[in-house]
């Protein structure tokens, strides 16, 4: 299978004067966890909607499954799975009712796709006869992940599942995550979260409805051009200020108890950074190599 | 499939808190509470007197009116300007004035020695306690006449209402009151059901389904129109139980025309749920087509006296047509060959609004 799960092309969108999207392309490959990384009002939604056939591009092309986007919405919609970012079931039918609607509303039931989603509906299985609105937030998303795949979606998409959960659940829900892309379904997931994006396979970051970063999570890091110094030492007040000011340092912020600092490594290194420091009288400071984060990437990337 | 949609949306009603109950008691207060509410007969009206004359003669007028049972007699006073204080207090909504010369003009047949004055602050209250004191005087003057001596010769005039030969005001507002309604049901309803849907994102979660639009739409409605012709038959039985009034035509014909609004409904709702996107929004245009349907449409004021440009816009009032035929049907016995044009209207309006609803539904995905 060498064939991608998700193509799109050149995807444009305006609401009014504001434009949402600008030219996107993306492939996400069959098979893989694909994550689409950035801040609220980047137009993730938006570009869930035009690839779930919910809207149409002003420009832009793009095929789910082998199926276009605008022609075979109808088809589509019968192989993928959306779970939208708020939870959007009907609080007043049970649990069971709405799984039971849902597979219905595709032509299935639950007792034929039971062991496609067993592992998480057992879990909210002995609250069958609740409401849906009754249930709480980490059952509500269960739920929502089980309506999603009861009838074999072979493209899961998730608009940003994790937004208002707890990091328990959060850890637990990349859990399930995992088995799901283990039993070969293709998962679109978006996140406002960059640590979740380490989760992912391969990842594209989106700021002001364009793409700024594509890749897998190591190619992404790997692409930033600077280096990382976690600094440490007394008077942190005094000492930022003396960093901001050194010669070949980009950019230099506080970061819980020490100081992050990013620096050009064409201009200056460790060393003469110390140097400086210990010149400043700011000698005993404890200053390490750090490791950039998606979130560093992101932060240079939307600046440039 | 259709049935799954259907069951769903019953099972929605039913568990919903407040709409069973709703259409359980809505024909009950709508029978047995508003048309007592909603009527325009007055009584009790405070009637101040200024006799002048205080003679045998005038006791008997003053008598006469009172025996009405219409006015309730606050006071008796000595001056104009001491009952136009009453008026002013709010104490007095109409007043008689009797002239001194009251007896002896009564004899000549000179003049019209009685003067009437009413608070119009109410004009309907007013004008009718003016006709109603009117009519006593007439009275009285025409009883004068019978065992009188010198009288005049008075013009006898019967009056002989059809179809509601005690002008009974019930009668007339029970169909009214069955249409305001079954307009609410079948439009107001569904809009705000499927707007919520909208709210809470669950129509979204239906639009990715394989389940078309126009079927999810019309399983969302089937309840309400459910409902509506229940609490049309509700009606009818409570108005015969209670009133004993029957419908004077085919009943066939009340549910025909209860049909055709509510396609016309259905596609009001829908159109009103396709430019709102939240309930506040769609309450509120609910609320301006709920008052321009029913001020405009002639079930509390005569279409005919009202200014021209006004009866240029009920034509566009579905209601008018609707309130019209039903009235027709249910207190004339009329057929659908006699109130044509109410259908014709319906059909039309109908035509314009489900086509604007379907072609705005689609634009909208």
């Amino acid at each position: 299978m060498d064939m991608n799960a998700i193509e799109i092309e050149g995807i444009s969108k305006s609401y009014g004067s504001v434009q949402a999207l600008r030219d996107i392309s993306l492939q996400v490959r069959c098979g893989e966890i694909f994550g689409l990384i950035g801040p609220d009002g980047a137009g993730k939604t938006t570009l869930f909607r035009i690839m779930t056939t919910l809207m149409l591009p002003d420009a832009g092309r793009g095929r789910v499954s082998g199926l276009d986007i605008v022609e075979d919405f109808a088809l589509i919609r019968r192989t993928i799975g959306y779970m939208p970012g708020r939870f959007s079931l009907y609080q007043d039918l049970t649990v069971r009712e709405n799984l039971e609607y849902f597979a219905t509303l595709f032509g299935t039931t639950v007792r034929d796709n039971y062991e496609n989603i067993k592992e998480i509906y057992s879990q909210i299985e002995p609250f069958g006869d609740r409401r849906a609105g009754k249930l709480s937030g980490g059952m509500k998303q269960k739920l929502a992940l089980c309506c999603a795949l009861v009838h074999r979606p072979s493209v899961l998409f998730l608009d940003e599942p994790t937004t208002g959960v707890d990091a328990v659940s959060r850890k637990d829900f990349w859990n399930m995550l995992a088995r799901i892309k283990a039993s070969g379904v293709t998962i679109f997931v978006s996140t406002p979260y960059m640590d979740e994006a380490a989760l992912c396979d391969r990842l594209a970051l989106i700021r002001d409805g364009v793409i700024i970063g594509a890749g897998t999570p190591r190619e992404i890091v790997s692409g930033f051009p600077f280096r990382l110094l976690s600094v440490k030492g007394d008077r942190m007040y005094r000492l930022l200020k003396v960093l901001r000011d050194t010669d070949g340092v980009i950019s230099c912020f506080s970061f819980g108890d020490s100081h992050h600092l990013t620096y050009d490594p064409a201009k200056t290194d460790r060393e003469k950074i110390l140097g400086i420091l210990t010149e400043a009288g700011f000698g005993g400071c404890i200053v390490k190599e750090i490791e950039p984060g998606i979130e560093d990437c992101f932060m240079w990337l939307s600046k440039r | 499939m259709w049935k799954y949609l259907l069951e769903k949306e019953f099972k929605q009603f039913f568990r919903d808190p407040g709409l069973p109950r709703m259409s359980l008691m809505f024909p009950v207060l709508m029978m047995l509470v508003f048309p007592f509410a909603v009527s325009m007969e007055i009584r009790n009206i405070n009637l101040a007197v200024v006799d002048s004359s205080r003679s045998e003669e005038s006791s008997r007028l003053i008598e006469k009116c009172i025996s009405s049972g219409y006015f309730r007699l606050v006071s008796v006073c000595g001056s104009p300007d001491e009952a136009m204080r009453l008026m002013d207090d709010n104490k007095a909504d109409a007043i008689l004035t009797v002239g001194s010369d009251f007896s002896r003009d009564m004899e000549t047949g000179d003049g019209l020695p009685v003067g009437v004055k009413v608070n119009t602050v109410n004009g309907t209250k007013g004008s009718i306690s003016a006709q109603y004191l009117q009519n006593c005087i007439r009275m009285y003057m025409s009883g004068r006449n019978d065992s009188g001596t010198a009288g005049m010769p008075g013009i006898d005039v019967t009056e002989r209402y059809y179809f509601n030969s005690y002008m009974d005001y019930k009668l007339f507002m029970i169909p009214a009151l069955i249409v305001i309604g079954i307009t609410m049901i079948t439009a107001f309803l569904p809009a705000m059901n499927i707007v919520s849907e909208k709210e809470t994102g669950t129509i979204e979660q239906m639009n990715v389904t394989p389940v078309s639009k126009s079927a999810f739409i019309i399983c969302k409605m089937v309840p309400y129109w459910t409902v509506a012709f229940f609490v049309l038959t509700a009606c009818l039985l409570l108005a015969w139980a209670v009133f004993g009034f029957v419908c004077r035509g085919n009943a066939l014909w009340l549910y025909l025309y209860t049909t055709l609004d509510i396609i016309v409904m259905a596609g009001l709702g829908l159109l009103i749920s396709n430019y709102s996107s939240n309930t506040q929004q769609a309450m509120f245009v609910i609320w301006f087509f709920a008052v321009i349907f029913m001020l405009m449409s002639g079930i509390f004021t005569p279409i005919a006296s009202m200014p021209e440009w006004a009866q240029a816009i009920t034509y566009l009032n579905p209601m008018r047509y609707y309130a019209d035929a039903i009235r027709a049907v249910y207190i004339k016995g009329s057929t659908p060959l006699d109130v044509w044009y109410d259908a014709a209207g319906l059909a039309a309006i109908g035509a314009v609004m489900v086509g604007w609803a379907i072609a705005s539904y689609r634009k909208s995905s």
